[in-house]
């Protein structure tokens, strides 16, 4: 990584601001998270938010892995919601529909970041 | 967590499909008005000074001369009187009535909400029209603060439909056009208004003493918010000389020092063998030591007292002497009473001592029928029997549904048998003769931890084992719920940092402590439908958890929270709105919906109201669900206009028809609904002009069925305010 990866085009700004906003939702899942899993709650929230705010970090430095981790834990949802609550639908709203949202808009950004990787990599062999 | 942040990441997380996904809220509760949050833990400490009473104010003495506007209607009390009975009485026609007719409350004397009416069936319920708008001109006006839920069911006898407004002005509407005959302007100030603007109903009551023809021989009875009973002529709206002080009773006579809008009446008083029994509603979380809840005696013939009961006082059934009151702070009942003209009884769906959540200031009289169905004899004002619905109750669960009347199949035949709702959601069926249980009641071991120092609670509390439960499991954390998973977090945050043992997890200082059931119910004062050819009883119902949390008299100070009597109390001061001084004790309370304070959503997942339908033969569920739609209520208190069945707070109770319909409004959604009694499918609704939180009903006029329904709303059911009665019928054959 070498800090964070400035954008150039209109798609890498949607890029950023994806990554800004997994970020700023990691923070109170974070944050709160943790404050539930000390006084006996689960576990997930605080993993899903540190998840969240590390791929947040990665593709702000431009790394198409930040995508990739949260779509893993994206996916590591669905089973959790399931055992959580079985297929109760009112159950699986709050678990799964906004993340399913997010998890579209982060799709998205996979193609740029890829290309960023590409030029980044090319770049960062002609600087060093 | 800042408020700013999580509102931010929430509204990120869920705005976009806030508008896809319909949430309910609005969380609605009956008596208590509610905060926006519990102070959390380290709001107070639990050590000796904390429990000094450092109320600012001095307690005004209870042998304080009652504030002016107390006796509304300035009406001389002369002396006190004995104990006495009631003129030889006729036989009301609430006891037997006509098939067009709903000439009571619960439609007869036995609350049963059923109607003979069959016009109206499954196949053309889906044709209703509005047959007439009728507006009783009772709202807020400009300035004044939301106070209204007229809750109102008209009646109907022969010619006339009646009703009350909101702050019960009588009204005798023509029951097939809704064209005003009479009105009677019972003269209700602004500042009687309790915790609710309500006029639950009138009463028709037929004279023993005034022949046919007369003036007064039919009458019109209601007990009104400022405490007085007023009689008038069905012919005509006046009032009858003969009745009281020129057709007024005072009621506020020898309830010692109170102030407008202390102490109220929002229910019929039931006339029963010529006695009309009054209670009466005192404002929650006040004071410990109130005004009374004594329940009294009056003749319907000629309005003189005949008996009180009085808890602290259980044998002297006269009125208190000159510069006596009767005893402060016992259980007060505010629901609406069923009389029983065989067995001379009324059965007095009792409430709380005042201070609902500190008991160890209560007496054992009061221990004992807190909570509680209480048949009293109506010649004497005796209690003949008591049964128990909570023992030493601190989470509110007073009584709030009327009794109905059936006969139990029995083994050696039929037992006359009353069926009691509960806010805990337990139906106990009594053998109406001596309130032993018909069907089986067990004894079961309660939570009984607490940090509240010398209040031990009851060890055991009653569960009615044979009749279905109107309720879900205790809480779990995975029933959090919210738009996100932040708020959903948030939620599980609540859960977790609260007391909770499941029911009747007893009062916290140090922390809150999460109630469910919620005062709210279970069953609250829409009572429930029974159709005793049928067998089948039908109830809605509510899933709304509490949460609360003692705090001590400093913070309570701090928080603004102030009786009603007190000199700095003003209804428009910001802490003095909350119930919870609870002066006199040494702790105040905070009550708050368990619901997330910044989206307004409740914690817990939906459904948050249900109705079911239960085979009183079998005691099983014939069929059960969700009531209410998600188009009015969303979060933030935004509607979504989505016409998924949520399952929402609701308010009001059911009515069963002859022709095989079930008809409730009380939803938050602001419909008026009607179901296929035999399976529960949704047939028709409408959209009201104001929330539907008042029970139905239904009558036949000049060969037409017609449906009626108050769509008053509710001030704290936040659904819209409107003084309109609506009413429906078929559309006439041309």
């Amino acid at each position: 990584m070498t800090g964070l990866h400035k954008p150039r085009s209109g798609t890498e700004w949607a890029t950023v601001c994806v990554a800004v906003l997994l970020v700023l939702l990691g923070l109170p899942l974070l944050i709160m998270g943790a404050q539930l899993a000390m006084i006996g709650g689960s576990f997930y929230y605080v993993l899903f938010g540190a998840a969240l705010i590390a791929a947040g970090a990665l593709m702000l430095s431009g790394s198409v892995n930040g995508a990739l981790l949260y779509l893993a834990a994206w996916a590591l949802t669905w089973p959790w919601a399931f055992w959580e609550v079985g297929l109760d639908g009112w159950g699986l709203l709050p678990r799964l529909f906004g993340p399913t949202l997010v998890a579209v808009a982060v799709a998205l950004t996979i193609p740029v970041l890829r290309r960023i990787g590409t030029s980044a990599t090319s770049a960062t062999g002609s600087v060093v | 967590m800042q408020r700013t942040s999580l509102m931010t990441a929430t509204a990120v997380f869920g705005l976009t499909f806030a508008a896809v996904l319909p949430v309910p809220f609005n969380a609605s509760f009956a008596q208590t008005p509610p905060k926006e949050s519990a102070p959390g833990p380290g709001n107070a400490t639990t050590g000796h000074d904390a429990e000094k009473s450092s109320d600012k104010f001095a307690a005004p003495s209870p042998y304080a001369p009652q504030a002016p506007g107390v006796n509304a209607a300035n009406i001389p009390d002369g002396p006190p009187a004995e104990a006495s009975e009631a003129t030889p009485p006729v036989d009301q026609i609430s006891a037997s009535p006509a098939h067009d007719d709903w000439p009571a409350y619960g439609r007869d004397t036995n609350a049963t909400r059923y109607s003979p009416l069959d016009q109206i069936t499954p196949e053309n319920v889906g044709h209703l029209t509005r047959a007439f708008v009728y507006h009783t001109g009772s709202k807020p006006a400009a300035g004044q603060i939301n106070k209204w839920a007229a809750e109102t069911t008209p009646i109907k006898v022969g010619d006339g439909l009646y009703t009350c407004s909101a702050v019960d002005d009588i009204i005798k509407l023509d029951p097939g056009t809704g064209k005003e005959i009479w009105r009677h302007n019972s003269g209700v100030k602004y500042e009687s208004i309790p915790y609710t603007a309500a006029c639950k109903g009138v009463v028709y009551y037929t004279a023993s003493t005034v022949p046919e023809g007369q003036p007064c021989h039919n009458r019109i009875l209601v007990g009104t918010l400022d405490m007085r009973l007023i009689e008038v002529d069905a012919a005509d709206g006046k009032l009858c000389e003969g009745f009281g002080y020129h057709g007024q009773v005072n009621l506020m006579k020898g309830m010692g020092e109170s102030v407008p809008g202390f102490v109220s009446i929002t229910a019929p008083p039931p006339v029963v063998n010529g006695a009309v029994v009054v209670n009466h509603e005192v404002l929650d979380g006040q004071r410990r030591w109130a005004p009374s809840g004594v329940i009294r005696g009056y003749d319907a013939e000629t309005g003189r007292f005949l008996w009180a009961w009085d808890v602290n006082r259980p044998d002297q059934h006269g009125e208190p002497q000159p510069g006596q009151h009767y005893s402060r702070g016992t259980p007060n009942s505010w629901a609406t009473m069923t009389g029983d003209n065989e067995l001379g009884l009324v059965y007095v769906p009792t409430g709380n001592s005042a201070a609902d959540y500190y008991s160890a200031l209560r007496s054992p009289e009061e221990n004992k029928v807190s909570s509680a169905v209480v048949a009293i004899d109506v010649k004497t004002g005796s209690p003949r029997w008591v049964f128990q619905t909570v023992h030493k109750d601190v989470w509110d669960y007073d009584i709030g549904s009327q009794p109905t009347l059936m006969d139990f199949p029995g083994k050696d035949g039929p037992v006359p048998a009353l069926i009691m709702p509960t806010k805990r959601g337990q139906t106990f069926v009594l053998d109406r003769r001596d309130g032993k249980p018909v069907l089986p009641v067990e004894e079961r071991a309660a939570p009984t931890r607490t940090d509240v120092p010398d209040d031990p609670r009851a060890p055991t509390q009653p569960w009615s084992t044979g009749m279905p439960r109107l309720g879900v499991p205790d809480l779990k954390e995975t029933d959090m719920w919210g738009m996100s998973p932040i708020d959903q977090l948030y939620c599980r945050l609540k859960y977790r940092r609260a007391k909770y043992l499941g029911e009747f997890t007893a009062p916290e200082i140090s922390r809150p402590w999460l109630e469910y059931p919620g005062y709210n119910g279970g069953s609250d004062w829409g009572s429930m439908a029974y159709d005793a050819k049928a067998g089948v009883l039908i109830a809605n119902w509510n899933i709304t958890p509490m949460y609360d949390q003692l705090v001590s008299r400093k913070k309570a100070d701090e928080l603004g929270l102030m009786p009603v009597d007190d000199p700095n109390f003003s209804p428009s001061a910001g802490g003095a709105e909350g119930a919870g001084a609870m002066a006199d004790t040494p702790y105040g309370i905070v009550v708050s919906p368990f619901w997330n304070e910044f989206t307004h959503m409740m914690c817990n997942k939906p459904p948050y109201g249900m109705i079911t339908a239960i085979d009183m033969h079998t005691q099983k569920v014939l069929w059960q669900h969700p009531l209410g739609s998600a188009r009015a209520n969303g979060p933030w208190g935004l509607p979504t206009h989505l016409p998924l069945t949520i399952g929402t707070p609701n308010n009001g109770g059911p009515i069963i028809t002859a022709g095989g319909l079930i008809f409730v409004a009380a939803t938050t959604d602001n419909l008026i609904h009607a179901f296929d009694a035999k399976t529960g499918k949704e047939l028709w609704n409408d959209v009201l002009p104001g929330g539907g939180q008042a029970t139905p009903m239904t009558y036949e006029y000049n060969g037409r069925q017609y449906v009626a329904i108050m769509a008053g709303g509710h001030h704290f059911m936040m659904t819209p305010v409107s003084d309109e009665l609506v009413v429906y019928a078929l559309p006439e054959r041309k």
